[in-house]
């Protein structure tokens, strides 16, 4: 056991099988909860629905695209939105408290990078049932929204994992300020406004904000760009653009975070 | 001295300063909150009219939306509130048995002390949709003060709906998801989001049965001059009605969960 943990990889991924374990046992302890988070979120993917669905009893089509692509694009959204929701959202809720009352110092202790520690300890697994619910929209309106199928399913995979990437980066960067600020509250209120616009296919936006939720606040990378890009593929200019944006923010992440860790300090630190 | 409106206006006091101790908190999340629905309403109007060319949908022109975007922000900061999940968390961590003691009515305590920031925002919006109603066509300073009053009734109905869902803590493990259902379901059917006139008639039923409407759309229909005042006093009447219904449904929820309640401890 103590040779197989040796490697660094197998040590960090024996830590995740356990921190695994332990929310999945957590959560098999109420059922209750397992069956209103389902009701939760049923709902909320009929009111992102029905939205759509009153628009459309209006008009056939919005900035080009047609009910049927997106009710695809609500799919991805919600999909990749649930990864997020599943395996990193309450760990940033309990970000703060790490900071604020500094049981951040146990964690920077540890052997293991203290991001990992972070941001890998509690999981909420009901969400995956939104993942499942996500595809299955998807799926079922991938036809009639003109998606081509076959291999090209492979790509959803990727897209996918830009949308959780992009959740995370963006998540990181508006509550990081915790180690500046007491309370970060209203920061994280702000994430939750913007992340509105997540919700929307980027070509129906006004120009100013098109150009903003692909750049400084790219939200549109967890559903829109995906989405848009199973469907009709992107131009060169974009990918490269969709690379640049992640990497500054992975950078700008990265050094606020040393910053941050420089700052922070606690009663038993 | 009279002690039932000594207590009630020293909740409301607290609960203000409550509220405003983090002031840059409090007006980021007002202004947050107000340019987020506005902006999603107009990227719609965007894509339907600038983008789709058309000029008119379900009877509205580019320029009523806008006039009733402009307008329904104003309510939609008056409508909701989280008082009811505080009640809810209060029943399911036991803290509730706190305030049991105490000679005041905790369900309208806790709306109170809530509240209190809502009226402040009430007042500044009733000021804005003042000053807008001598600039919209068809609003008036007599409409907007009357839109105000069935907003804040709409913010009353929307507590007490949460203080009755907030019960099935006592029988559940708690009643977070119910609420957070509802605040789902009002986003859509008050009108935050879109105007209901939006709703094609075969689903007009969805919206005229809860009173979600009155938060939000009925306001901002009597603020435009969209409903006569006839119409208006009837939606008022609804808005008692529900009022004095789910009156009646907190004392009677209240009433049989306290016998199931169980608290541990000091």
């Amino acid at each position: 056991m103590t040779e197989r943990l040796s490697s660094p990889l197998a040590r960090y991924f024996e830590i995740y099988r356990v921190q695994l374990k332990n929310n999945f046992v957590r959560e098999a302890v109420y059922r209750t909860n397992f069956l209103t988070s389902i009701i939760v979120d049923l709902v909320w993917i009929a009111t992102e629905v029905t939205l759509f669905s009153v628009i459309y009893a209006n008009v056939p089509v919005i900035a080009g695209w047609t009910q049927s692509q997106v009710f695809f694009f609500l799919g991805i959204f919600f999909a990749s939105d649930a990864l997020f929701t599943t395996f990193f959202q309450r760990n940033f809720f309990n970000f703060s408290d790490l900071v604020n009352k500094g049981d951040l110092d146990i964690l920077l202790t540890k052997p293991i990078h203290p991001l990992f520690l972070i941001l890998s300890r509690w999981m909420n697994l009901t969400a995956l049932f939104n993942f499942f619910m996500g595809l299955f929209i998807a799926f079922h309106y991938a036809a009639p929204a003109g998606f081509p199928g076959g291999w090209k399913w492979l790509l959803l995979v990727f897209w996918l994992l830009v949308g959780l990437c992009a959740a995370i980066l963006l998540r990181f960067a508006f509550a990081v300020w915790i180690f500046w600020t007491d309370r970060n509250w209203a920061l994280v209120r702000l994430y939750y406004q913007f992340f509105a616009f997540a919700t929307k296919p980027d070509a129906i936006y006004p120009g100013m904000i098109r150009y903003l939720i692909p750049t400084v606040l790219p939200f549109a990378f967890i559903g829109s760009v995906p989405a848009r890009a199973l469907l009709y593929g992107l131009q060169t200019w974009e990918y490269f653009a969709l690379a640049f944006v992640m990497l500054g923010f992975l950078g700008l992440n990265t050094i606020l975070w040393r910053k941050g860790l420089r700052r922070y300090q606690s009663a038993s630190s | 001295m009279n002690t039932a409106l000594d207590w009630r206006a020293a909740t409301l006091k607290n609960g203000f300063r409550d509220a405003t101790a983090y002031r840059v908190e409090f007006f980021s999340d007002i202004v947050g909150s107000a340019i987020v629905p506005a902006a999603i309403q107009l990227v719609f109007w965007h894509a339907l009219f600038t983008l789709g060319g058309a000029t008119e949908v379900a009877g509205m022109t580019f320029t009523d939306m806008i006039h009733y975007t402009i307008v329904s922000v104003l309510f939609s900061q008056v409508r909701g509130g989280d008082q009811d999940f505080e009640l809810g968390e209060m029943i399911r961590t036991g803290t509730l048995s706190n305030y049991l003691l105490r000679p005041v009515s905790v369900v309208e305590f806790i709306y109170l002390r809530g509240a209190a920031p809502r009226f402040l925002i009430a007042g500044l919006s009733l000021i804005l949709g003042l000053i807008l109603s001598l600039w919209l066509g068809g609003a008036s300073p007599v409409r907007v003060c009357g839109a105000m009053v069935m907003a804040v009734m709409g913010n009353v109905i929307h507590y007490q709906i949460g203080a009755v869902l907030s019960t099935m803590g006592f029988y559940w493990e708690d009643a977070y998801s119910m609420l957070m259902v509802k605040n789902l379901v009002v986003s859509i059917l008050s009108g935050e989001l879109l105007p209901l006139n939006l709703f094609p008639a075969s689903m007009r039923w969805i919206w005229e049965s809860t009173p979600f409407y009155l938060y939000v759309f009925g306001p901002t229909q009597y603020a435009l001059g969209r409903w006569t005042h006839l119409e208006f006093l009837h939606h008022l009447g609804i808005a008692l009605i529900w009022m004095l219904g789910l009156w009646f449904l907190i004392r009677m929820t209240w009433k049989i969960g306290i016998r199931r309640y169980l608290s541990l401890g000091g």
